[in-house]
């Protein structure tokens, strides 16, 4: 009789499982995984794990800006083609992650050592896809005095930088350039496509601080007056224009609420 | 005068020394040696990159002047070891990218 039981379990269990599989149905990310990037250009042909990239460590401490324009990672995972090689020539992760430390941060030095075969400790502090490897800096205790967010990890990194819980750096000393401090410019309101739903005021203001302008224009967003570029939300949800941040790494698109603020009149 | 001239010829000799010291052995380049190497194309780069953050006040000409000021400079990019260029035609692009875009859409209103 329990046998029976656990075979009909398993009959009405398999089907839906293998239906969450073939819809190709992502599992959403837990707070700590949000935002996390896998590089694995050359690692696995040079006898090393993925890197594993957590990109909540280092928003909190640099600016979007900083990394993909001035150290020059591309926006989608692997098209920047990271090689040891450049990080060791100051590049890359090892724009920071050298030594002397930039900007006096005691940071670990980034492939270092050449060891193509040997999975020696100082390159699992990187290379740690699928080892365990115990963080110097806990998801938990980082962000524990953090605001609270719905979604993504779970932390609302606009509200900490505004009250100056985080103050993400925006100027890397030989790498980037001195410039005037950005000029403002004004924030609008998109219409909503669907009857009722409250429609969109972007902040230009709250995307500058993190984004400066060359990193969503013309990449991103090819039209600079209002209505130029159209788009909807299923491209969004693809990853493209607000997409390429909101889908990955800033906060998700399930929090409707952040960006259709505005009542309809 | 022999003193002096002496004296000059040993700052040479130890400036030649650093320079050609510039590559250390774990494959880090001194800053010497990148200064030395860097400073003309860096410092247009540098130059032509500044103003970015305000480029929206930026005139036509300006524009049009930074616009071909990338273009002139991107074949010295492309001289640059594999590591320098990959970053730096990136960098390029993207601040001609922006010159452009904003220069479009003054003149297509």
């Amino acid at each position: 009789m329990k046998r029976l039981a656990i075979l009909l379990l398993l009959a009405l269990a398999l089907p839906s499982a293998a239906r969450a599989e073939a819809s190709g149905k992502k599992r959403r990310p837990l707070p700590y995984e949000y935002g996390t990037v896998l590089i694995k250009n050359h690692s696995e042909a040079a006898g090393l794990a993925p890197v594993v990239f957590e990109h909540w460590l280092h928003r909190a401490k640099y600016t979007c800006r900083l990394c993909h324009v001035d150290i020059g990672f591309a926006m989608k995972a692997g098209a920047t083609d990271i090689k040891a090689a450049d990080n060791m020539r100051g590049f890359y992760c090892g724009a920071c992650h050298r030594k002397p430390p930039t900007g006096g941060r005691a940071v670990f030095e980034a492939c270092a050592q050449p060891s193509p075969h040997e999975q020696r400790p100082a390159c699992l502090r990187c290379h740690s896809s699928g080892k365990n490897v115990k963080p110097e800096i806990e998801f938990s205790s980082f962000t524990r005095a953090l605001p609270r967010g719905r979604f993504g990890n779970g932390v609302d990194w606009e509200k900490a930088e505004l009250e100056h819980l985080i103050s993400p750096a925006d100027y890397l000393e030989g790498v980037s350039i001195r410039r005037k401090p950005i000029a403002a410019q004004k924030d609008f309101s998109l219409e909503a496509k669907l009857v009722g739903m409250p429609n969109i005021l972007f902040s230009h203001a709250k995307h500058t601080v993190w984004n400066g302008c060359e990193l969503c224009h013309p990449e991103i967003f090819v039209g600079v007056k209002k209505g130029t570029t159209k788009y909807s939300m299923v491209e969004i949800f693809d990853g493209k224009y607000c997409g390429a941040c909101h889908a990955a790494v800033a906060f998700p698109l399930l929090d409707c609420q952040r960006c259709h603020t505005t009542p309809v009149q | 005068m022999q003193t002096a001239s002496r004296s000059l010829r040993a700052l040479a000799l130890c400036a030649v020394g650093l320079l050609g010291a510039g590559r250390s052995g774990n494959g880090h380049v001194s800053w010497l040696a990148v200064a030395s190497a860097d400073q003309d194309w860096r410092k247009e780069f540098d130059e032509v990159c500044a103003k970015t953050q305000d480029a929206m006040a930026l005139g036509v000409d300006e524009l049009k002047s930074l616009v071909a000021r990338c273009d002139q400079l991107r074949p010295q990019l492309e001289k640059l070891d594999a590591s320098s260029r990959k970053v730096f035609t990136k960098r390029l692009q993207a601040c001609r990218d922006l010159y452009q875009f904003v220069l479009e859409s003054r003149e297509k209103p």
